[in-house]
């Protein structure tokens, strides 16, 4: 990613959170990574005036959060008039029909199932991470 | 027949000992019935002797003019007698002799009406007599006057013994008018009498008939009370009933929702750790391989640094625990995706619709026909009985005990694996896989049906989940299935389903 693009991950699992943040660099992608484990937090770092001066955002969407739906963040995201254009990739471990096809309706970018097998997990988190260097973020305004 | 006879009168007993509702209708009405009998009998009585008594009374009126009758002949026959004395003209001794011709007659008929008693028959024979004596005077006189003797003849009837004959034969006769009178009278005032009885016994009777109508009608007016009053009770009892059935019902579907929802949740939120332990063991693997190298390198170098206890512990402790920790995950997860697939089953929408199952069921068995001919077995399928249910899950359904006949079969003989069924009476279905395979041992016929559990030799791949998934599955159908088995011979399957799938608004069977 040759602009700054930030990348906003929520996620209540450490585990999970580090284990992405590894195999993202391991796919030699460096921008900077925020990481949130409840939905508040990450809605607060959203809509707070530093994160809307800050240039190009993407966020890293876990649906089962403590406090809310990951499916609430989403919504709210894509209603605001300025977050929208950010692309969301929803990574959770639910591969629930009807649940991808909310996720879809309410306008995620990309839907991608946590496999539990750590190999094709860290496969997918690479390629995710090589996926995130040749794609494009539109520019908050 | 002694004994039903003895248990006849034991119940008539009973049932007369019990103060019940019905003891004391039957008991009014029979009382009814011995009451209109009485005044039936009564009046028969009554009409009988009536009618004995008017002929007896006609009777004694025949005798009684009869008597008149032959009076009066006999006194034609004297006028007759008298006249031809007078005047000697023959025509008086014609008509003389016709009185006396039908007097036999007359006689003979008085006789016949009034000797049907004693005092009758003196009676009779008193009349007889006399009037006898009067004809042969009569006759004494005739011959005296014919003889030419008319002054002897005339003398003779001055005599008066031919009247006072006359004046006894009209009293005897009045006798007998005044006895068969006072007899009448008598008679009357018996039948009279028995008239009389005979009303109050009727007036009796059907007063007690009414009075009984009267207490059978407040009994059965008392016990059609009741009878609402219990119908009415009974109503409430059944609609409290239907309410609780009702009330049940919601709750074992919210339980059962529940369950599932429990289900969905825990298999996701135990994903979720699993691929941490996953994700560490892979790093951790990773560090333990970066170690090892680590570990050559040193040992080539300077192999005085070298711990034995280190280098057993890189080279064999941490792979071992690496590999036994991945394969617990790996079978935690494939478990954790038997829940998940069973809940999602359970929360499918069922669509009933008309099943050709011979046509499914030999679809199913060619796509088994690749393993059938590598275990040198056959698979036979009858023609089976339509089944209206829910595509998917039968097909599921049949497809495992299929596969599950297929899996298991003895490799010590030729398989043979046969699908049938039938309708059962009731509105059922039925359908049996028969195989010839292993067999399943007594003790497990009821565990091979729960989750994760497996019997017999563990030789075979397979989480111990398809039996499971099948009775959650014919269960859900509104269905049963069993099994019949013995070990190293064979096993039956039996799927048992209603015949058409009726869902309620819930989506579940009714």
């Amino acid at each position: 990613m040759s602009n700054p693009v930030k990348i906003v991950m929520v996620e209540d699992d450490h585990g999970h959170a580090k284990l992405i943040e590894k195999n993202i660099r391991r796919a030699n992608i460096s921008n900077e990574i925020a990481h949130f484990d409840t939905g508040q937090g990450a809605l607060d770092h959203l809509f707070s005036a530093e994160s809307l001066a800050n240039g190009p955002l993407l966020i890293l969407l876990d649906l089962n959060l403590p406090d809310m739906q990951g499916t609430d963040i989403l919504a709210e995201v894509k209603r605001d008039e300025r977050l929208k254009r950010a692309p969301v990739v929803v990574l959770t471990t639910t591969d629930d029909k009807a649940e991808i096809q909310r996720c879809y309706d309410l306008g995620c970018n990309v839907y991608i199932t946590k496999p539990v097998d750590y190999e094709s997990f860290a496969a997918a988190i690479r390629q995710l991470g090589l996926f995130l260097s040749v794609m494009q973020a539109p520019v908050i305004e | 027949m002694r004994t039903a006879l003895a248990d006849l009168i034991d119940r008539i007993d009973r049932f007369a000992r019990q103060r019940t509702l019905g003891r004391s209708i039957v008991l009014a009405l029979a009382i009814a019935m011995a009451a209109l009998l009485v005044a039936n009998l009564s009046t028969f009585i009554l009409v009988q002797r009536t009618a004995q008594f008017n002929e007896r009374v006609d009777a004694q009126w025949q005798a009684r003019r009869s008597g008149r009758l032959l009076l009066l002949n006999l006194k034609d026959a004297e006028t007759s007698h008298r006249g031809y004395l007078l005047t000697g003209r023959p025509d008086f001794l014609l008509e003389y002799r016709g009185a006396l011709t039908a007097h036999e007659a007359m006689l003979e008929n008085f006789r016949r009406q009034i000797a049907v008693d004693n005092p009758g028959a003196a009676e009779a024979e008193e009349v007889t007599r006399l009037s006898r004596e009067k004809i042969a005077e009569m006759n004494q006189v005739l011959e005296l006057f014919r003889a030419g003797r008319a002054p002897d003849a005339i003398a003779q009837v001055r005599g008066g013994q031919g009247q006072a004959l006359m004046r006894e034969l009209d009293e005897a006769l009045t006798d007998v008018d005044r006895r068969m009178g006072s007899e009448i009278a008598q008679a009357t005032a018996q039948s009279e009498g028995s008239a009389a009885f005979t009303s109050v016994v009727n007036a009796i009777a059907g007063l007690l008939i009414l009075i009984l109508a009267g207490i059978v009608f407040l009994l059965v007016r008392r016990y059609l009370e009741d009878l609402r009053a219990s119908q009415a009770a009974l109503d409430r009892v059944n609609a409290g009933l239907e309410e609780t059935v009702r009330a049940r019902t919601a709750a074992l579907t919210r339980a059962n929702e529940e369950v599932q929802r429990f289900a969905y949740i825990v298999s996701h939120d135990l994903r979720s750790p699993l691929v941490n332990v996953m994700g560490y063991t892979a790093e951790l693997e990773q560090a333990g391989k970066a170690i090892d190298l680590q570990m050559t390198k040193v040992e080539t170098v300077a192999p005085d640094l070298i711990e034995s206890d280190a280098l057993t512990a890189t080279r064999e402790d941490i792979p071992e625990a690496v590999g036994f920790i991945r394969a617990s995950t790996e079978k935690m997860d494939r478990l954790i995706n038997a829940i998940l697939k069973l809940s999602r089953e359970g929360r499918r929408t069922l669509t009933p619709e008309t099943l050709d199952m011979t046509v499914m069921v030999r679809r199913i068995a060619d796509s088994v026909a690749h393993q059938l001919g590598q275990a040198d077995a056959e698979i036979v399928v009858a023609d089976l009985p339509e089944l209206e249910s829910d595509r998917l899950s039968v097909e599921q359904v049949v497809g495992n005990l299929i596969d599950n006949a297929v899996k298991y079969l003895d490799p010590k003989r030729p398989g043979h694996i046969e699908v049938r069924g039938r309708d059962v009476p009731g509105g059922w279905v039925e359908y049996e896989i028969v195989d010839n395979g292993r067999g399943i041992s007594d003790r497990d016929h009821e565990r091979i049906f729960e989750l994760f559990r497996r019997a017999g030799r563990q030789d075979r791949p397979g989480e111990g989940l398809g039996l499971a998934f099948v009775r959650n599955s014919v269960r859900r159908l509104g269905g049963e299935v069993a099994v019949e088995s013995v070990l190293g011979e064979g096993s039956t399957f039996r799927l048992k389903f209603p015949k058409r799938l009726i869902l309620d608004e819930a989506g579940d069977p009714l």
